[in-house]
């Protein structure tokens, strides 16, 4: 039972201090920015996992050995029922330079093996076809164009058909036109015959990420150079170091939006890449290579059931391999991405312990507002224990005052909180249009709004965690003055 | 023959101090009929507030009892003691001891809260806003309903304890000092509203006092000196 005193004077206490205004703004404050940074944060994560999944397979067999066979495994593979495709991938890594700089020196301090300024890439060699069954590659080029366009407030890119060439042979290769090959060979003074007519391209193309555009701006079939190395076999004694360089042709940009991909990796024909690495196609002696193989799932299919698919391919695969080799891995889009993932959650996770903290601060500032009332109040506790007040009813008159001063501010906030998430994007547009001052730099992100996800689950565990810790804080001061000897209050002066 | 509406047998309290422990009441006894006036008269130290707040149950004595109408109460349970002080006993202090923040009208109504819930009270609340009024307008402060504390007179403020006191209908009147605080005109004009009221609602009246007019103005007279009564005698 709650005396009826307890919340009458509790609120009368309150209304005669300004100080418990501080405590209310306090809550409101923090209940607001963890609604309105979790939601930014929230939004972004999601965003992120959506781009990290985008340039994901949704399997993928990795961890296997040197010189494995994409036909050896392939059968083993398609034949598990989770299995809708899969395509074979190759990596390995290089140096690319565009012929019009070729003689332009590359000191080994310009190589900058984080942002890939130096033209250091981590090559990805696929089967545009297959990889086309079983990644968003075909979403890839357009995406770019619209990333650019947003970045650049004009087209950049000329519409991106490399993916759509008819002929398969001319498409695993993702070979230029013919007509734009043989205008950049006579741009660039390489050989060419006189008329473009009969001339067929000859260059594999590679694809760049949109990222490199600053730093290797190139036109549609303008060759680079592909520099690469690799340790090989020598009889007796140490292995030795074989380079390799072969002419390709800029085939365009593409763009996931999972920034760590898209700022290393360059996509090239798989056929190339085995070539660079001594298995090239026309050597009979020649084995199809990789170093991972994607695979897309059936749609549909719960974690359980994937699981489960993983296991067995992990099985059938690691039984073809030789005896001697280690486990394979068959990882799911979110294994493949984990330190990534696990980073980001982390970071979301400090994120709104800082926030977390701000509304401790808050609770503080209640606990010494209610302290100090108490100590204010010291005779009113004397005289209602006088006139019939229960201890109970004594305590509950500023546990109550807690109650108020978190339940205005958990409704104060979420309701400034949802205000702000709604109009998040005017709000930022305003400002940087009227002051010139971007509270979210949209350009930092390539995005075109502000990503913002308000969970109504988190909306609610906030306002509640706000009034519970109001209120846990207020049971201090109401113990405090429940347990007051009401002579000694009476005394006070 | 009917008990002491309130009445205190050996009663001892001791307080302490560091490691001594100094007594304050040795052994009082003490019964207060219904309708009786009892002046508790003496020096200051005396222990006569110690008593009234051990009559009143703000205070637990050392040792010894206290009855309500019989009844053996010093050891029931801190709610239950809580709730004989709002429904049997009425304190009435020397410093009004009014919340400063409620009105006159408030600060009565708020007497009314103590043993009832919110619901309770909310079902009761038009009827309880009345009795105030009627107390307050019987205390001759009707036109001071909506005035806080700090916009009374002394007299005036004794006048909303008195009617603070008088609200839950308890039988026994506990006044410490009530005219410590007022000059001698008001004072009589308190004294004479408590003693009017004392007849009409038949109540029996603590009033601790070291002023021998008033005392004289009670039935009988408690002498108390170092925590012992010296005498106990009827006034004629």
């Amino acid at each position: 039972m709650i005396p009826a005193f307890s919340p009458f004077l509790a609120v009368r206490y309150l209304l005669t201090r300004p100080i418990v205004a501080l405590g209310i703004v306090g809550v409101a404050f923090s209940v607001w920015a963890m609604l309105v940074v979790d939601a930014v944060f929230t939004g972004f994560v999601g965003d992120i996992r959506d781009d990290v999944q985008r340039s994901t397979a949704g399997l993928l067999v990795t961890d296997l050995p040197h010189e494995t066979s994409y036909e050896q495994l392939q059968a083993a593979i398609e034949a598990d029922p989770v299995v809708l495709h899969t395509a074979p991938r190759l990596r390995h890594y290089g140096m690319l330079q565009a012929l019009r700089e070729s003689r332009i020196p590359i000191a080994s301090s310009e190589v900058d093996f984080n942002h890939m300024e130096g033209g250091f890439a981590l090559l990805l060699g696929i089967d545009p076809a297959r990889e086309m069954q079983v990644t968003g590659l075909a979403t890839w080029l357009p995406r770019a164009e619209k990333v650019l366009e947003q970045k650049y407030g004009r087209p950049i890119l000329n519409p991106q058909t490399i993916l759509q060439e008819p002929d398969p042979e001319r498409l695993s290769l993702m070979k230029v036109p013919d007509a734009t090959e043989w205008t950049q060979r006579e741009r660039n003074g390489l050989p060419h015959p006189p008329t473009p007519e009969n001339f067929r391209s000859e260059w594999p193309g590679i694809l760049l990420s949109y990222r490199r555009l600053p730093i290797l701006p190139m036109r549609v079939g303008e060759p680079l150079d592909l520099l690469s190395a690799g340790f090989q076999p020598a009889g007796q004694g140490e292995p030795t170091v074989r380079t390799t360089k072969v002419a390709l042709a800029f085939a365009g940009y593409f763009a996931t939006g999972h920034r760590l991909f898209d700022e290393t990796t360059a996509i090239l024909p798989i056929e190339t890449l085995r070539a660079q690495l001594g298995q090239h196609i026309s050597d009979p002696g020649s084995i199809d290579i990789v170093t991972d193989i994607a695979i897309r799932p059936h749609d549909g299919l719960s974690k359980d059931e994937l699981r489960a698919g993983q296991l067995r391919i992990q099985a059938a695969v690691q039984k073809l391999l030789p005896p001697t080799s280690k486990p394979c891995s068959v990882l799911d889009w979110e294994q493949q991405n984990e330190v990534f993932l696990n980073a980001v959650a982390h970071e979301h996770s400090m994120m709104q312990f800082v926030l977390f903290v701000v509304m401790l601060v808050a609770a503080f500032v209640i606990y010494a507002t209610l302290h100090m009332m108490v100590v204010q109040k010291w005779k009113d506790i004397g005289i209602l224990a006088a006139i019939g007040g229960s201890p109970r009813g004594i305590g509950l008159v500023f546990l109550a005052g807690g109650l108020v001063i978190g339940t205005l501010g958990a409704i104060f906030g979420t309701g400034f909180g949802l205000l702000s998430v709604h109009y998040l994007n005017d709000v930022n547009d305003y400002l940087a249009r009227e002051f010139q001052v971007e509270l979210f730099p949209k350009s930092l992100f390539d995005l075109p709004r502000i990503p913002c996800r308000l969970e109504t689950s988190w909306a609610i565990e906030v306002a509640l965690g706000a009034i519970f810790l109001a209120l846990l804080v207020a049971f201090v001061p109401a113990r405090k003055a429940s347990r007051m000897n009401p002579v000694k209050a009476l005394s006070y002066e | 023959m009917t008990p002491p509406v309130l009445a205190a047998s050996g009663i001892t309290k001791n307080y302490r101090l560091g490691k001594q422990s100094i007594p304050v009441l040795r052994g009082v006894d003490l019964a207060v009929q219904q309708g009786e006036i009892l002046a508790l008269l003496g020096a200051s130290g005396a222990g006569k507030s110690t008593l009234l707040h051990v009559l009143g149950l703000l205070d637990q004595p050392t040792t010894g009892e206290i009855l309500f109408d019989g009844e053996p109460v010093q050891n029931l349970p801190v709610r239950e003691r809580a709730r004989l002080r709002h429904s049997h006993t009425g304190f009435v202090f020397q410093f009004y001891h009014l919340i400063p923040e409620l009105t006159a009208l408030q600060n009565v109504m708020l007497a009314g809260m103590m043993t009832k819930s919110v619901l309770q009270y909310w079902a009761i609340r038009k009827q309880a806003r009345r009795e105030a009024t009627e107390i307050l307008e019987q205390v001759g402060l009707a036109d001071r309903l909506k005035h806080r504390p700090s916009e009374l007179s002394g007299g005036e403020r004794q006048r909303v304890a008195i009617a603070r006191a008088l609200l839950a209908r308890p039988r026994v009147i506990l006044a410490d000092e009530p005219t410590g605080n007022l000059d001698s005109t008001t004072a009589d004009g308190v004294v004479d509203l408590m003693f009017r009221i004392q007849k009409e609602r038949n109540l029996a009246f603590v009033l601790v006092t070291h002023d021998e007019d008033l005392a004289q103005r009670a039935d009988r007279i408690v002498r108390m000196k170092d925590g012992v009564v010296l005498s106990s005698a009827a006034v004629r």
